[in-house]
């Protein structure tokens, strides 16, 4: 399951993730940071489902963090799309591939939400969520 | 070629005819011609089949549609004219125009353009058409506003001056910044590859002697009936980079197979839809439609350099792009198209199923299309200005084990912003901004070497302004220092120069 976590002022500069990796002994891979002065946002990959995830959630909410689950990232309208392609190669986690047939398929397990697939197609098709 | 070009030695185009329209005639699309020929081989097959039929779907930026308005009460000359706010060329008579797929709309810029125009015209779709006149004694009219869909043109005509590139150049992109192109999103470090065209289903590449293909020839063209009209231009047959120019009646076509698109940060565009029948008139005919993605090679080069001669990084078969992956220094690139290949097969097959209904005959061309071109690029006449001509030779530069404090004081005293750093030799190794100084002076670090940045982007004196002033776009900085071919140090350009001697040279 991927999560978005939200710093706040506050909760800059403290270990929080590190924090949830030793206490869970999960491997939580970081997908995106963005982080400033200010306010952080970072979208992390956490290998674990029900109880489990609930426990990593709980302990970054505790730590003042804004915990929301990805569950969705983009949407392709399959009426607009030509099953060009465009949107394929350019995925840098190749969440994106075409079946035998040239249909388009999406892996929303894999997609981190980059938006690239969204500028690279050329009849506009797929839209961030 | 021995033989006289378009020699109909296995069948006449009146004997395909005959069998089209008694319902008798063998027709397969190129993939299924493929495997006729690898079952039965080439001499059989091409005994057997009559037509084989060809597709493609992809970005065709040289494509356009004439349109006539029809004259309003009082008449105007349009001067200047509109259509959702896309600008059309009216360097014609009164109520005519041309709209060009490349041309972009002026409120809304890259998301919409004369491609969209085109599909929404043939979707029926309600359009503004805006003009403006100077008035004349038999036009007085000064401007118009007014709606309209394609039932109310008199006429509007599709006419592509260059579509269905025989096949085209793969793109892949060297440098360390994403690019986007007319190739699509090319990611840094070789991280993908894009391709274009149908490959093994590719129209002019299934007669790529061109003994078949010339002067209205009947073809399906964006979904309905359309006429190769002659040659495209820049037609390159002898090197496999034949192109067309069609025509066809707008208000027969589909959308499905006309589609307005823009390539981020490039254009807009529209996607055309292209398919030849192909007469198996004979042997040389059938081997060309018969030839396989794997036999079909394209040259992938690298849009990272962005000069009309890009080099080369591999040369690929259509097959290897089809495949999703291909190998460059031991890597596994992921490849994908442009085109739509499911489209094209589409094409094909609807093509087929017209001939096969009877509803579609073949013509004999008026004319063959040339199969030898001269290709010329253009070459800018007069001086313009490089590199050499703007840049700062009077440089002042750094070593490594200079002191941060005493360097400071002569970049202040110099009013310069960039120091490039060199070694004993006045090799370029690094370099320095004013705001890396100041940085360092809050950091408290002693010398050069512990903040210089070490990846330089540099320019050759030969280059052209324009080359470099896009490279320190792409990545943010404002100077570049100038290097030779060993790397030496010969002076800096900054867009401080670029203002001050360009700009002052061009008011002058």
């Amino acid at each position: 399951m991927k999560l978005k976590l939200i710093y706040s002022r506050e909760n800059l500069g403290k270990p929080v993730l590190s924090d949830v990796i030793s206490k869970t002994n999960l491997p939580i891979n970081i997908l995106e940071a963005k982080i400033t002065l200010n306010t952080g946002e970072m979208l992390i990959d956490v290998p674990a489902v029900g109880e489990k995830l609930k426990e990593v959630s709980n302990l970054f909410q505790k730590a003042g963090l804004v915990v929301k689950e990805i569950t969705r990232t983009i949407e392709i309208d399959r009426e607009k799309c030509i099953s060009c392609g465009a949107c394929v190669s350019p995925c840098p986690v190749r969440a994106i591939t075409q079946d035998l047939n040239w249909d388009v398929d999406f892996d929303e397990q894999k997609c981190v939400g980059c938006g690239i697939c969204v500028d690279a197609c050329p009849v506009r098709a797929i839209r961030m969520l | 070629m021995s033989e006289e070009r378009g020699i109909e030695k296995i069948r006449t185009y009146e004997e395909i005819n005959q069998k089209i329209k008694s319902g008798d005639a063998v027709v397969l699309t190129a993939d299924e011609f493929i495997k006729a020929v690898e079952e039965s081989g080439l001499e059989k097959a091409a005994k057997e089949v009559d037509v084989v039929t060809t597709g493609t779907f992809g970005a065709m930026c040289s494509s356009g549609a004439f349109i006539n308005f029809g004259h309003s009460e009082p008449p105007i000359k349009m001067f200047k004219c509109w259509l959702n706010d896309v600008p059309a060329y009216k360097g014609l008579a009164a109520v005519d125009c041309y709209i060009g797929a490349t041309a972009m709309s002026e409120t809304k810029g890259f998301e919409y353009g004369g491609g969209d125009v085109i599909e929404d015209l043939v979707s029926g779709k309600e359009i503004e058409l805006r003009a403006e006149a100077y008035g004349t004694d038999c036009y007085p009219r000064r401007s118009i506003e007014t709606t309209l869909t394609i039932n109310d043109l008199n006429q509007a005509i599709l006419l592509n001056p260059r579509n269905a590139y025989e096949r085209y150049n793969a793109a892949t992109n060297s440098t360390d910044k994403i690019l986007y192109t007319y190739m699509g999103t090319l990611l840094p470090h070789y991280g993908n590859i894009t391709y274009c065209g149908a490959g093994q289903l590719s129209p002019l590449y299934k007669d790529k002697g061109f003994e078949t293909i010339g002067i209205g020839t009947r073809i399906f063209l964006g979904g309905g009936i359309g006429y190769i009209i002659g040659e495209g231009t820049q037609h390159n047959p002898q090197n496999q980079f034949g192109t067309i120019m069609v025509r066809g009646d707008l208000k027969q076509m589909n959308a499905r197979y006309l589609r307005g698109a823009t390539y981020n940060k490039y254009g807009t565009t529209l996607y055309v839809g292209v398919g030849i029948p192909i007469p198996i008139i004979n042997e040389r005919v059938a081997a060309s439609a018969a030839l396989r993605d794997d036999e079909i090679f394209t040259n992938i080069l690298d849009y990272g350099v962005p000069s009309r001669s890009r080099p080369t990084v591999k040369k690929a078969s259509y097959a290897e792009l089809k495949s999703g992956k291909v190998q460059i220094n031991q890597k596994e690139i992921p490849s994908s198209s442009l085109s739509s290949n499911k489209v094209a097969k589409e094409i094909a097959l609807t093509l087929k199923n017209w001939i096969e209904q009877g509803t579609f005959l073949l013509n004999r061309p008026a004319e063959l299309i040339p199969n030898h071109r001269e290709f010329k690029p253009l070459e800018v006449k007069g001086k313009e200005p490089k590199v050499r001509d703007v840049m700062t030779r009077e440089i002042i530069v750094g070593k490594p084990n200079d002191d941060i404090k005493d360097v400071a004081r002569i970049l202040i005293a110099k009013g310069v912003d960039h120091l490039p750093i060199v070694d004993n030799e006045g090799k370029l190794i690094g370099i320095i901004t004013s705001w890396d100084l100041a940085k360092a002076v809050a950091q408290d670090k002693r010398q050069l070497h512990e903040i210089m940045t070490l990846k330089v982007v540099s320019a050759k004196e030969d280059e052209s302004i324009d080359t470099v002033i896009r490279r320190m776009e792409q990545h943010n900085i404002s100077g570049v220092p100038v290097v030779d071919q060993s790397d030496h140090i010969i002076g800096i350009l900054t867009t401080d120069d670029i203002s001050r001697k360009l700009v002052r040279r061009i008011i002058a």
